[in-house]
């Protein structure tokens, strides 16, 4: 591990006897930072990712939940290396090699790029306009030197395009030419063309139409089932979640507040902001509208982070320890963490 | 069916037509810019092939000694002894005698024409400076044919008009491909690595935009030495414009670098491990392409003005190489308001020139703007 | 008395790539105080369905002949497709109906202070002066649940959160007390635990002003929680209409079916997700026929493809725009 001065008390990572597969990635204390303030003097930090420890599992469909400024789609990033880790560790483990990712440089940064890809929210911007589509998924290909002829490329790509049930037709057009869910399935085919092993979704299917959303769902559980990929599924749509994902992580404000297998996540969330995130999320019937615990207030700006527990301007349940203490990640059962004072008594509810 | 067919085949085209194709598509619709497009065609080509159109060498050696601030002489076809295929001219004698106080005094001579003669072996010239000919357009059986009039030195003002506009073009040429390099180092550099380089060159880039031309340019007049060819003078000057002209550009190159670079696409490339070389050249170039070029159209008449206006100060080019400046530097008299208005007609051609630049570049500004209704 | 009726109505786009349908032969009322979710994805014409009762589309609008729009406010009915110049359209938009948004930041001016602008439009709208509109806007944003309502009404848009952002939009569609409020995606762009808010405060708000809401999302989830009748539209036209519970628990056209399959459930963990096969046909390629046919698992074949289906009453007031269930088609 690497040595931090002046690093935050990193806690324990909690003794949550589960995965029977290695983790993938995991991280420890993992703290992404931005500086958003130019002056010398005083110095303002944003920590959009602070403190998290995680364990993906390998071949699993890992997902991380949250509302903006929960740090998701930042935490997904740093795992690509696609923004500073300003504090703790990851690691990356497929079997065949073995990655620090805070100290990753070079030729072996290189070679993770092949390993670790991203799928875009947005798939009206994901793709560059002047290119084919053709020459969109190859492009890693050509990038990393994976192929040697045109040939070769050329056969990649269709074997790919076939998967994300793109046919020859489309792979010379542009993408103008394209709905949103098909531009989705060639930012995967992109994703997918140089073989990697870990796949962040950012946001895959927020942009699509509802009818097109499972159907990209879909093809990504397909693709994972087939390819044996491991999926970090970054979302603010629980349902979304809850059929797609083996494990759920929330956040907020950059903190993990509760992990768990999906089912017992859903069946039985023990922090408050589980909870009144389940019970926001409207009903399709029509008569269920006697939910409890609605939240009140605003979500507080990342620049301004509360103390102690992150969530306590917000919590029905907040006590004045809540103001002063912050929770650690405790054990609740296999695979179960969560960080609240008081999730024990609020359980027996 | 067939009318499905067509319109699949329609589509399809739509779905595999690139960037460039689409904006020729919407520019094409657009009717103002295509006339302005094919005027503007029309006039480079005029520009280019100068010394072929015209009969006659612009400069001194081509004059016409006998016919001093002369009228524009249109050929005709027709006149009181009937009527030709081929255009003439009637001969001018001029004659001085007691009669006439000793002032020279035209007659027109109706009956000796003097024929429009196609394809005619005139004096020398080198097109684009390679290749040397001597056909002429056209030219006349028996002394100088003048569509335009002469001027005070007997030279011919069509031959003038077209060598200006060409000289004009290259000038503008050469300042805009120099503001464009310049512009895209400095602008590029600055807007894709950001922090401060950016800052730094910012300052640059703007200190020099505050450098007022006039007084620069008299300045060099003042040094530049008198023994300069024209020709050198010629390049200095060009050389000048586009060393000033690079600031406004480099700001948009940077403006839209700093806007593209952040986009999901570019981050995509990265991903994949690629250098910034390469996402410059595949992904941020291209984005620019449509608009650089917009710029340098819309640009390209700025040169040509700020030139002329030089020239016509008498700061810029001067004698034998010849602009429209140097053309409208003899306009300035009340005699030539008065007596001589076709030294004026070169100015329409100038107009002309720079409203199809206009038209062409606002056409294009607008074709290239492609992803407006593309978004959900 | 109806509070709005619109007919037949047909909106067509000349735009580059042709002349195109956006809005087919829609019709549906709304009484006072009731609430209407407008149900559709992209493409639907939903939204331009809503621009089109303010007259607020494009140039290259061009109305079918048969499309009638009528407002029945307190000084009698308003035909709004013949509303002509601005001045006349000034009765109908701010003041008898209003709009809120998607993205709130797109509504306010970032360079005028969230107060200035509401008091600008109360003045447009209304006898009040100055300081009587201050006041009502102060009064409104505290309505909305925004905390410190006077500072607040000095601020700028950028200066506060979303959510809020959206209230103070709510908050100025109703100071001028409309009779109809238009909302157009007002909760997609917030966050979930703000949406539900947002939801509450709205419905709120139409129990206390009696307003007539049209509520358009592509979320049915909270359309069954705000809505008390339904209309799904699907590529320009409505293919099913009726009470909140009959369409979301009953669904007959296919393309609603489909539309609810689709969605995940949180109640049945392990359902799998079942699409709606296909892709929504670009708006330059409508199908003929019955629109939806192309992607119909549970298309007839030809009747399908060559006749546009007409109404089918289905329950009470529930009625499905499909061949199954046309008395001479096939049950």
């Amino acid at each position: 591990m690497t040595d931090m001065p002046d690093m935050p008390d990193v806690p324990d990572k909690p003794n949550v006897p589960e995965m029977n597969q290695p983790a993938l990635i995991s991280t420890n204390g993992l703290s992404v930072e931005f500086n958003i303030s130019k002056t010398l003097f005083n110095p303002k930090v944003l920590k959009a990712v602070d403190g998290v420890s995680i364990d993906i599992p390998k071949g699993s469909f890992f997902g991380v939940v949250g509302e903006s400024g929960s740090g998701k789609t930042t935490l997904g990033h740093a795992l690509l290396k696609a923004k500073p880790i300003a504090h703790g560790s990851v690691t990356y483990d497929d079997g065949e090699v073995r990655y620090d990712l805070a100290t990753l440089a070079g030729p072996e940064l290189k070679d993770y790029r092949k390993r670790a890809q991203l799928i875009f929210q947005d798939p009206y911007a994901a793709l560059s306009p002047r290119m084919t589509v053709r020459d969109i998924i190859a492009e890693p290909l050509e990038v990393m030197g994976l192929t040697k002829t045109r040939d070769e490329t050329d056969a990649r790509v269709r074997e790919i395009a076939a998967k994300c049930r793109l046919n020859l037709e489309h792979l010379r057009r542009f993408p103008h030419a394209f709905s949103g869910g098909q531009r989705q399935r060639i930012s995967i085919a992109r994703a997918l063309v140089c073989g990697p092993q870990f796949i962040v979704a950012d946001e895959s299917v927020a942009a699509l139409d509802v009818s097109i959303q499972a159907d990209v769902l879909n093809l990504l559980k397909s693709i994972q089932a087939e390819m044996g990929l491991t999926f970090l599924f970054i979302s603010h749509d629980l349902s979304v979640v809850a059929h797609t994902c083996d494990h759920v992580a929330v956040m907020y404000l950059g903190r993990i507040v509760e992990s768990a297998p999906t089912r017992a996540l859903f069946k039985a969330p023990k922090h408050p902001y589980t909870k009144a995130l389940f019970s926001a999320i409207p009903s399709l019937d029509p008569d269920d509208r006697g939910r409890a615990q609605k939240l009140t207030g605003e979500i507080p700006s990342a620049t301004n982070l509360p103390s102690g527990c992150k969530f306590h301007t917000r919590c029905p349940f907040v006590q004045p320890r809540c103001k002063d203490e912050e929770p650690v990640l405790e054990g609740v059962a296999t695979g179960h963490s969560v960080s609240c004072h008081r999730w024990r008594e609020l359980a027996q509810d | 069916m067939s009318a499905s067919q067509g319109s699949q085949k329609a589509k399809e085209a739509y779905y595999t037509a690139s960037q460039g194709q689409l904006i020729w598509a919407r520019f094409k619709r657009q009717r103002a810019a295509m006339i302005a497009a094919v005027v503007l065609a029309v006039l480079i080509f005029s520009g280019l092939f100068a010394p072929f159109l015209s009969p006659y060498d612009p400069t001194i050696a081509g004059r016409d000694a006998n016919y001093l601030n002369g009228a524009p002489q249109i050929p005709q076809f027709c006149d009181a002894n009937g009527c030709s295929f081929r255009p003439f001219l009637h001969t001018v004698e001029r004659t001085r005698s007691m009669a006439t106080n000793f002032r020279w005094v035209e007659t027109i001579n109706e009956d000796e024409r003097r024929y429009v003669t196609f394809f005619t072996r005139g004096s020398d010239y080198k097109l684009f400076g390679l290749i040397s000919s001597n056909v002429r357009l056209f030219g006349i059986d028996t002394g100088m044919v003048h569509l335009f009039g002469t001027d005070a030195s007997g030279k011919d003002i069509f031959s003038r008009t077209l060598h200006a506009i060409w000289t004009s073009l290259q000038v503008g040429t050469i300042g805009i491909a120099i503001s464009f390099v310049l512009a895209l180092v400095i602008g590029g550099v600055s807007g894709y690595y950001g922090g401060w380089l950016d800052s730094v060159l910012q300052m640059i880039t703007d200190a020099i935009r505050t450098v007022p031309a006039i007084p620069l340019f008299m300045a060099i007049a003042a040094f530049v030495p008198a023994e300069w060819s024209a020709e050198t003078r010629f390049f200095f000057i060009s050389m000048i414009l586009g060393l000033i002209g690079w600031p406004t550009l480099a700001r948009r190159v940077r403006t839209h670098l700093l806007t593209e670079r952040n986009q999901e696409y570019v981050l995509a490339a990265q991903l994949c491990g690629a250098s910034g070389g390469h996402v410059i050249r595949r992904h941020l170039l291209p984005s620019f392409t449509s608009y650089i070029i917009v710029d340098l159209v819309i640009s390209f008449p700025y040169m040509v003005l700020s030139e002329t206006a030089l020239s016509f100060i008498g700061l810029g080019l001067k004698d034998p190489v010849n602009s429209l400046g140097v053309m409208l530097q003899n306009v300035t008299s009340a005699d030539v308001l008065l007596n001589q208005q076709w030294y004026f007609i070169p100015v329409i051609f100038f107009i002309v020139l720079v409203m199809a630049f206009v038209f062409v570049g606002d056409g294009l500004r607008d074709a290239a703007d492609p992803y407006s209704g593309d978004r959900k | 008395m109806n509070l709005l009726d619109v007919e037949n109505l047909t909106l067509q786009f000349d735009t580059d790539e042709g002349r195109i349908t956006a809005v087919d032969d829609v019709s549906f009322s709304l009484a006072p105080g009731e609430v209407m979710g407008l149900v559709g994805e992209s493409g639907s014409g939903k939204s331009v369905t809503a621009k089109a009762l303010m007259k607020l589309n494009p140039r290259n609008a061009h109305y079918g002949p048969q499309s009638r729009i009528s407002l029945n406010l307190e000084h009698g009915p308003v035909d709004v497709m013949a509303l002509k110049t601005p001045r006349e359209m000034a009765v109908v938009r701010g003041g008898a109906v209003s709009m809120i948004f998607q993205e709130p930041m797109a509504s306010f001016a970032p360079a005028i202070s969230i107060g200035s602008q509401m008091v600008e439009q109360l003045l447009i709208h209304s006898d009040l002066n100055a300081k009587q509109a201050k006041a009502l806007s102060i009064e409104m944003l505290d309505r909305v649940g925004i905390s410190d309502a006077a500072t607040r009404f000095n601020q700028y848009a950028f200066e506060i959160s979303g959510g809020m952002r959206q209230r103070a939009m709510i908050a100025m569609a109703l100071s001028t007390k409309p009779k109809l409020l238009i909302a157009d995606e007002p909760t997609t762009a917030l966050d979930v635990t703000i949406q539900a808010q947002v939801i509450d405060l709205m419905k709120d708000l139409v129990a206390e002003f009696r307003m007539g809401i049209i509520f358009i999302t592509h979320d049915l989830g909270v359309v069954a929680q705000t809505a008390d009748k339904v209309a799904v539209m699907y590529l320009g036209r409505v293919v099913e209409q009726g009470p909140v519970r009959s369409v979301i628990r009953n669904p007959q056209h296919p393309y609603t079916q489909g539309l609810l399959d689709a969605l995940p459930k949180l109640d049945d963990l392990g359902a799998p997700l079942r699409p709606i096969p296909g892709d929504i046909p670009s708006p330059l390629e409508r199908p003929s026929g019955c629109v939806f046919h192309t992607r119909c698992p549970k298309s007839l074949g030809r009747v399908c493809e060559t006749d546009t289906p007409g109404w089918s009453d289905t329950g009470p007031d529930h009625r499905a725009a499909c061949h199954l269930y046309h008395p001479g088609g096939q049950t």
